[in-house]
């Protein structure tokens, strides 16, 4: 999909098509695209600044990610090529692989945990009451403090001695103390945790939004007609927020494959490699073991995948929206 | 599309073009350092060093002097963190500091990276001041010099003095006492307080940077190990053998059957480390001497202790490292670059280094005419220069240990993280690929 189309596009779609851009082939446009006058080209000086800045700090450092992927880089003393070597290299790697597993196992998990807990969030902070605008601007908070601070501070939280500030806190109930990120048993699941507790707010806003579009005197007539409220749920409000939801999933799972800073704050990938993930792995092999061209491998298959990803929902959900 | 836009759109084309081609034809120096850059007496003369902010108030005085005495102005940039990482995002971008001081350990990886270029020992002004041992912390495995040392140390044993006194141990002199000394650290209460939330030894066990393995060389040494061995002019792995097995199987204990180490060991950077010995939770601290100044302060100089590594079944061998001055690669200022470095090794500037407050900067000195003992007037420093003499050695010469020290320390992490792992096993597979660095470093035997 080309910027032109876009900007063309925003004329003659509908409001089903215009969260996700092109819509096909359409007459109107057809007609105009022969017709070269100035007008062709106003909209793409307006869009040259941002081409630009995109161009020299994305595009070209993207295809040079894709160059040095294809060599063994050494800046001083002049690249060699070894052409696909790169990439057997970093798949035949076994941690690189463990990585992999663990960075879908992170996805998923904080995906899903997020939403869960975000709708629970938002059934029960809905409202206009100014108690609840102060709750919910509260539970936001993870969602804007940075994630390093919320790595360091969550690392503190979790020592895993029996002084620790949250096995302290389940003594109390008479649990604990558990081990956390100390142990390669749980430091994956501590991981999600930390996650979850920072996106969950963050979808938890969304499906607000979403809830808020729901026309009121559906749930009144179902409850006329004796629902239940898990019924309303259940045949409410969940049908309504399958748009959110289609959203949500998109951006948390892209978002899930590229995790960092909170698996690099928190672990460093460690104990015994258990929550290294693809980013850190990268970076590991970056800058730890000095093969910044076996990186740039790693780095050019997430970026297909992660494509590869978005472009089937993307498909999915026109040909939904279609039909 | 009319003509004078395909012709402009061609120039835009081609503008791109000898830009990119700019960036990537530079002429590849097969040696490195700065022989055929353009020099230009107006640069920056950018000077990186690896630092805490307490050390990098020293570098920026000895700096500060250097300029007053020569004119040459200093643009001094401390790193904090991250420094390996930092230089390598620079070479990536063809644009390196001038001049950098950092460990000894960086050597292989500038020199195999071209980061470096050979330094004439003979021509650096004060050179011969600096004894032949030092001298050896800027050799490479091709017997070449591509760094000039500024500072040397050796790995010693903090023990909190007051809580060994309390429970009437002795001082360790064999690994059984030491170990012993670790489990009274971590089940008898030394601090009093009556929970138990005190631990023997203090271990910065992350993988990052390959810390894991920086701590336990010494132990592995000491038992007899290696992670290789020089064999002539080459190397052969001793990561399998029944003395390192001996050694990792001794270091597991700790984690794994008398749980002495502090909780979340593994995943712990020296940085927070250092908290856990200045805040009364650990006991037992193997570490460099540079941190002396910081602990007393914060702990208290009479609560703690300075030895020598207690021995193991092969003697008390430690890790002796130290920092080099670097002389980067493409610098417009390779007058500068010597200038500052033939600095930095006179007595003048090893004394102002190791006068350094709360944290010496330079830990042993390398120019022979400062004399230890005078400088410091402390038992403590004492003792770490007789270690230094007399048990210290470096990690083994290989053209870039890094990968090695990064492999050992991962397999050592998952060992000590699992508990439950064949020692042997493991330990010979990690042989397998250390055998394949070394070949693709041209080393094997």
């Amino acid at each position: 999909m080309t910027v032109s189309d876009t900007v063309h596009d925003t004329r003659d779609v509908g409001p089903a098509a215009s969260g996700g851009g092109a819509v096909g082939s359409h007459p109107v446009r057809r007609r105009h695209r022969r017709r070269l006058t100035g007008s062709t080209f106003t909209p793409w000086l307006f869009l040259l600044p941002a081409l630009l800045i995109f161009a020299v700090f994305k595009y070209l450092p993207m295809a040079e990610g894709v160059r040095l992927s294809l060599y063994r880089v050494r800046p001083f003393l002049g690249d060699l090529w070894v052409g696909l070597d790169n990439y057997a290299r970093i798949l035949g790697d076994e941690r690189f692989r463990a990585a992999i597993g663990h960075t879908l196992v992170l996805a998923v998990g904080q995906t899903l945990g997020s939403m869960v807990i975000g709708f629970a969030l938002a059934l029960l902070l809905e409202g206009h009451a100014k108690s609840l605008w102060f709750v919910r601007s509260a539970v936001f908070l993870p969602v804007v403090a940075a994630t390093a601070v919320i790595g360091e501070i969550w690392r503190l939280l979790f020592f895993p001695a029996p002084e620790g500030f949250v096995n302290s806190a389940l003594s109390l109930v008479g649990l604990g103390p558990w081990t956390f990120l100390d142990s390669p048993d749980t430091s994956l699941a501590s991981v999600v945790f930390v996650g979850i507790w920072k996106g969950a707010p963050y979808d938890m806003v969304l499906i607000l939004a979403g809830l808020a579009g729901i026309d009121r005197r559906q749930y009144e007539a179902s409850a006329i007609d004796g629902a239940s409220t898990a019924q309303r749920v259940r045949h409410i409000t969940l049908p309504a927020l399958r748009p959110v939801i289609t959203i949500l999933l998109t951006l948390a799972s892209i978002r899930g494959l590229r995790v960092f800073t909170e698996v690099y704050v928190l672990t460093g990938g460690g104990p015994a490699g258990s929550t290294d993930v693809w980013m850190t792995r990268v970076f590991t092999v970056a800058f730890e073991r000095d093969e910044i061209g076996v990186a740039s491998a790693g780095s050019v298959l997430l970026f297909l995948v992660t494509f590869a990803l978005t472009v089937v929902v993307q498909v999915h959900r026109r040909r939904k929206e279609a039909g | 599309m009319p003509r004078s836009r395909y012709a402009s759109a061609t120039a835009a084309l081609v503008a791109v073009g000898v830009v990119l081609a700019g960036c990537g034809s530079k002429p590849a120096a097969t040696s490195g350092g700065s022989a055929g850059v353009a020099q230009d007496p107006n640069a920056a003369f950018e000077v990186w060093t690896r630092s805490t902010e307490a050390t990098a108030k020293v570098y920026g005085k000895i700096f500060a002097d250097f300029s007053a005495k020569t004119g040459v102005r200093v643009d001094y940039k401390p790193v904090f963190a991250d420094f390996d990482k930092q230089i390598q995002q620079r070479a990536a971008s063809k644009d390196l500091p001038d001049l950098v001081v950092t460990d000894t350990g960086s050597l292989g990886v500038f020199t195999s990276q071209g980061l470096v270029g050979e330094v004439d020992k003979g021509s650096v002004a004060g050179g011969a001041d600096i004894g032949e041992r030092a001298w050896d912390n800027g050799k490479a495995s091709d017997g070449r010099y591509y760094a000039i040392p500024f500072s040397t140390q050796a790995m010693v044993t903090l023990v909190r003095k007051d809580w060994r006194e309390k429970l009437g141990k002795p001082v360790p002199r064999t690994w059984d006492e030491l170990a012993d000394l670790a489990t009274a650290f971590t089940k008898d209460d030394p601090d009093g307080n009556g929970q138990a939330d005190t631990y023997g030894m203090l271990v910065p066990g992350t993988t990052d940077r390959g810390y894991l393995g920086w701590w336990a060389s010494s132990f592995v040494w000491q038992g007899g190990g290696d992670v290789v061995k020089q064999d002539g002019d080459k190397f052969t792995v001793a990561v399998d053998s029944a003395e390192t097995v001996r050694s990792v199987e001794y270091l597991r204990k700790m984690f794994c059957d008398t749980k002495v180490v502090q909780p979340g060991a593994l995943t712990t950077g020296t940085n927070d480390a250092h908290a856990f010995f200045e805040t009364g939770k650990t006991g037992i601290y193997v570490t460099g001497p540079y941190m002396f100044g910081r602990f007393d302060k914060n702990l208290g100089k009479d609560k703690y202790e300075v030895i020598a590594a207690p021995k193991g079944p092969a003697g008390d061998t430690v890790l002796g490292e130290g920092e080099n001055i670097y002389l980067m690669a493409g610098s417009p200022r390779a007058d500068a670059q010597k200038q500052l470095a033939e600095y930095l090794i006179s007595a003048e500037a090893q004394r102002a280094g190791m006068k350094g407050d709360p944290t010496p900067v330079v830990r042993l000195p390398v120019n022979s005419k400062v004399d230890v003992d005078a400088v410091y007037d402390d038992p403590r420093w004492t003792t770490t220069a007789k270690v230094y003499a007399d048990s210290a050695r470096p990690f083994p010469s290989v053209p870039n240990f890094q990968p090695f020290r990064q492999q050992f320390s991962e397999t050592l992490n998952s060992l000590f993280a699992t508990c439950g792992g064949d020692v042997e096993g493991d330990l010979g597979k990690l042989a397998g690929n250390l055998e394949e660095e070394l070949r693709a470093q041209g080393m094997s035997k």
